[in-house]
């Protein structure tokens, strides 16, 4: 089935939100600080305010409501409150007759700042002088696993490096605000998450939720960087302070500026493996720099700490981790939360640790592979499919590529053969899905079927993945539905939650063929009673209403000029707090192999192929699947050899694609995509999410591949040239230890204060405390 | 406060066959133009620095000459009134007036090149002057001619697919 939004698009008529416009429209600009930390010593808006065709000019003083926001911690302010703690804040907004005036405004507005000293090192920032009222911890986590101080033969630890990755959607942030006649406001934006925005613009604005209306204008690309409030309340306060409509419109450098980027993380590992390969002891710790508000990083430490096991079964084991405050850009949700800092942590270890032993990348990896029934270091038992050694063997099926090919050095070609080197490296990831620790994950969606038309109501955001088709496709299948609208987005029905976390096929997805089901059997209810017919013997088949398997009558010409409705919701089983049951709602499992051609002199790398093969529980439509698994490679892939938001003193210092490169056409590989197919437990058709794993294991898997191309270490993402051509890097350091069976076994035990501090990096011993 | 760069010109632009009278700053984008003063849409601003193909447009420089048939270009880099005089063909004019799809749009359409599509016009636009110029080109020449527009979503392997689908589809549509 073809993508319902699909002919609009290829025609350019499908409405974003950058296209949005009403009659006697105002534009609102921000204006930003250029210090990532000072004091505000006076704000003076009156030149501003007197220039012709200025409306507004906002302040952190002019806001009505509650100045603080935020995901999680409400520590972030709408406007800057007294002082700027990073190189983009917010401090003024302005709404004029048109973008030009407004920027004029903004210039015109005297902000003068004492500057602070910027705290840019995440390493130090938990003893530093707090910069925020919260403090400088975002969360600290630690826990242990039975034995943490057992070893095996070999020992093998390093300290890995991630750096910060924008999500880089293509339309920038737009939106446009609208005084309503109650007195409230109604905001038409490109969002994630309806109702998130609902609640923190309800917060700013002082008005009841349900004065704030929030519905989907087209979305150009999310992948996390729209989860975040950003100038949803700007251009909200200005349209409730002008009484007109305000439409903002973000260029691509303030788009740097603004949203959230991915954790750029320093992750020490240690591994000990017995002889044959089995990992018998992991240990680690993590700091993600989560820059100057918190965000969702509270909730992304967790990830990439609980998933440094990879997915493999590690019995003994102790994990620690800290996301701080620095004023770096702040960082949030990115397509994969956590887990690529992870996965590409552990992944190189497997390598060292088979190296070491003298083994196959994949046989050690299958000779760890998590099965069902084993129990995660943090407590939570796999008890769902667990394909870990099928993705293994799947990927193994998949035959390599020939030599040859496109040369490294994009377009140009710049490389000579002569110093073309080809290398193959190999991943296995495990990433969790829908949200976690407690965090309700539900969606609600009403559906309405007359005449054979079936319309879907439902909060779920479109962001490009296919929400829209999935929807259609329910409805087709369960109703024999000829046509189907899936209606815009709005905060008139209840949450679906984020579009985020590889989740909204299961949540809404489910939530909308429930309504589907109970549309059903209403339509079916209504026929047996009209025919005197026993209603369990009536199905839809093919568009038809059938009577055991008959043709009754066609599903449009049932019950004509009738509407039968229904809404449902769905919620996953409840999750817990770590260290107290289920973290997270299930798992998803992903293997790949990079090939490379690295010219070694240049040090520019050319993907050539990646093969995968992911658990996909179920394919529902496999072009769209399809689309998720190269898109998702590639944007790992740019992570691995690309991509990094380069950040000096706190100052973003490439917020431009001519700068900031993510992978063209040229730059992108060949994909070959295979499936394991296991359907997941109380989910229809066993269908699970797609989205995040291909990024993660992507990451690692060409990390892997460049160093098989180089034999350097590489313990650094993204590659840069002057890694391979100047060897920049510090190997694992490997140990051959005298085994030490655990003395515990089993548990799970959470501590309380930190184990070490954060920055200590280099002066771990092999051997163990 | 103004200089040289707010100083308006007038002057005439043919956009997807309408004539059109135009005033604007002469320093102002043929992107802006089209999307602020003509209402034109189909152009989107990915980056308005040249660097994501998402404005692109086919601007034939001496519309009168039968050879010029225009050239892909990002409209968010040209000073509008250097185009004065010029056809501009956007998204708009590729597929029927009635909701038709050409072969290029039909390919993005079926083989799923198309996600959150922000980038699609731009990549539509520029696909057709490569099978306009080229109807059987080599994977190599579909990524000299297709790299200067980003697509964050898909991969580009769909992209890649469709283009080679559309070529197939004109090869064989043309005896």
């Amino acid at each position: 089935m073809r993508r319902p939004d699909g002919q609009a698009k290829v025609r350019g008529e499908f409405s974003y939100a950058g296209d949005l416009h009403a009659e006697g429209m105002l534009h609102g600009v921000t204006l930003r600080s250029p210090h990532p930390h000072a004091r505000l010593l006076r704000i003076d808006t009156a030149a501003a305010r007197a220039l012709p065709g200025v409306h507004a000019v906002l302040t952190a003083a002019d806001v009505p409501g509650d100045l603080h926001f935020g995901l999680t911690l409400r520590d972030e302010p709408v406007l800057a409150d007294g002082v700027v703690r990073y190189a983009g804040e917010p401090v003024a907004v302005v709404a004029a007759i048109d973008p030009r005036t407004a920027r004029r405004a903004a210039r015109a507005i005297v902000v003068e700042y004492e500057p602070l000293p910027a705290q840019t090192d995440p390493t130090l920032a938990a003893d530093a002088e707090p910069l925020h009222a919260e403090g400088n911890v975002y969360r600290h986590l630690a826990y242990e696993c039975g034995d943490p101080r057992a070893r095996g033969v070999v020992t093998v630890e390093n300290t890995y490096r991630i750096g910060m990755q924008d999500p880089a959607f293509l339309a920038p942030e737009a939106g446009m605000a609208t005084p309503t006649a109650d007195g409230g406001v109604r905001l038409e934006v490109a969002t994630q998450w309806l109702h998130s925005d609902q609640r923190q613009i309800a917060w700013a604005t002082g008005l009841p939720p349900e004065k704030v209306q929030v519905v989907l204008a087209g979305v150009g690309g999310a992948f996390g960087g729209r989860e975040d409030v950003t100038l949803h309340t700007h251009a909200c306060l200005l349209a409730l302070a002008t009484g007109r409509p305000v439409k903002m419109e973000y260029t691509r450098e303030e788009s740097f500026l603004a949203h959230r980027q991915r954790h750029p993380g320093t992750i020490w590992l240690r591994h000990s493996a017995d002889a044959s390969g089995r990992v018998v002891s992991v240990e680690g710790r993590v700091v993600l720099d989560g820059g100057a508000y918190a965000s969702t990083s509270p909730v992304v430490i967790a990830n990439t700490v609980t998933l440094l096991q990879g997915p493999y079964r590690v019995d003994n084991g102790r994990f620690e981790g800290w996301s701080v405050r620095t004023n770096n850009p702040s960082c949030g949700a990115m397509r994969g939360f956590g887990v690529p800092q992870a996965a590409f942590a552990h992944e190189s270890q497997m390598d060292a640790l088979a190296a070491a032993l003298d083994l196959d990348p994949l046989e050690i990896r299958l000779r760890n592979a998590l099965r069902r029934g084993d129990t995660a270091t943090f407590g939570q038992r796999f008890t769902q499919p667990t394909p870990v050694r099928e993705v293994i063997e799947g990927l193994r099926a998949v035959p390599l590529p020939p030599a040859g090919g496109k040369l490294p050095g994009g377009v140009g070609r710049a490389s000579s053969p002569g110093s073309v080197r080809r290398g193959v490296g190999y991943a296995v990831t495990m990433k969790n899905l829908a949200f976690s620790e407690g965090h309700v994950d539900e969606s609600t969606a009403t559906v309405s079927l007359r005449d054979g038309h079936a319309t879907v109501h439902c909060a779920c955001a479109e962001v490009g993945q296919g929400f829209v088709t999935v929807a259609e496709q329910v409805a087709r299948t369960v109703l024999g539905a000829d046509t189907v609208t899936v209606t815009q987005p709005d905060t008139l029905i209840a949450s679906a939650g984020s579009t985020s976390a590889s989740r909204q096929t299961m949540a809404s997805g489910t939530a909308v063929h429930r309504a589907c089901v109970a549309v059903r059997d209403r339509l079916l209810a209504r026929v047996a009673r009209e025919r005197g017919l026993d209603a369990g013997l009536l199905s839809i088949q093919d568009g038809a209403v059938t009577c055991d398997g008959t043709p009754l009558v066609d599903v449009a010409a049932a019950t004509p000029g009738h509407t039968v409705r229904a809404t449902e919701h769905f919620a996953h089983p409840p999750t817990t707090a770590l260290g107290q049951g289920d973290v997270y709602v299930g798992f998803a499992f992903s293997a790949q192999r990079a090939v490379v051609d690295v010219d070694v002199e240049l040090g520019l790398v050319s993907v050539v192929q990646i093969a995968s093969c992911q658990d996909v529980g179920t394919v529902v439509n496999p072009t769209q699947l399809l689309g998720q698994i190269e898109g998702g490679i590639v944007q790992g892939m740019g992570l691995a050899v690309m991509e990094e938001v380069v950040v000096v003193d706190g100052h973003i210092t490439n917020p431009e694609f001519q700068d900031y490169l993510i992978p063209t056409i040229v730059d992108a590989p060949e994909v070959v995509s295979v499936y394991v197919t296991d359907p997941q437990p109380g989910m229809p058709h066993g269908w699970k999410g797609v989205g995040e794993p291909p990024l993660c294991t992507a990451v690692p898997a060409v990390a892997a591949a460049v160093r098989d191309a180089t034999g350097l270490p590489l313990p650094s993402v993204p590659i840069r040239p002057e890694h391979i051509a100047l060897g920049i890097g510090t190997p694992p350091t490997v140990t051959r230890t005298t085994p030490r069976p655990p003395a515990t076994t089993g548990g799970t035990a959470l501590s309380e204060e930190p184990a070490d501090r954060p920055g200590t990096w280099e002066s771990e011993g092999a051997a163990g405390h | 406060m103004s200089s040289e760069a707010d100083e308006s010109v007038t002057f005439s632009l043919t956009v997807d066959g309408a004539a059109h009278e135009v005033t604007a700053p002469w320093s102002e984008s043929l992107l802006t133009v089209l999307r602020e003063r003509l209402g034109v849409r189909g152009p989107k601003t990915g980056c308005a620095h040249g660097r994501c193909g998402a404005c692109a447009v086919r601007v034939a420089f001496e519309p009168d000459r039968a050879d010029d048939d225009g050239h892909v270009l990002c409209s968010c880099l040209l000073p509008a009134a250097t185009a004065a005089g010029c056809s501009v063909r956007t998204i708009a004019s590729i597929g029927g007036p009635d909701g038709e799809l050409s072969d290029v749009q039909e390919a993005f359409l079926a083989e799923g090149a198309v996600q959150c599509g922000i980038c699609t016009a731009g990549f539509v636009t520029a696909a057709t002057e490569l099978l306009d110029t080229d109807p059987d080109p080599t994977r190599e020449q579909i990524e000299a001619a297709l790299y200067g527009n980003l697509c964050r979503c898909t991969g580009y392997g769909r992209i890649v697919a469709a283009v080679e689908t559309a070529a197939r589809t004109r090869r064989e549509a043309t005896p």
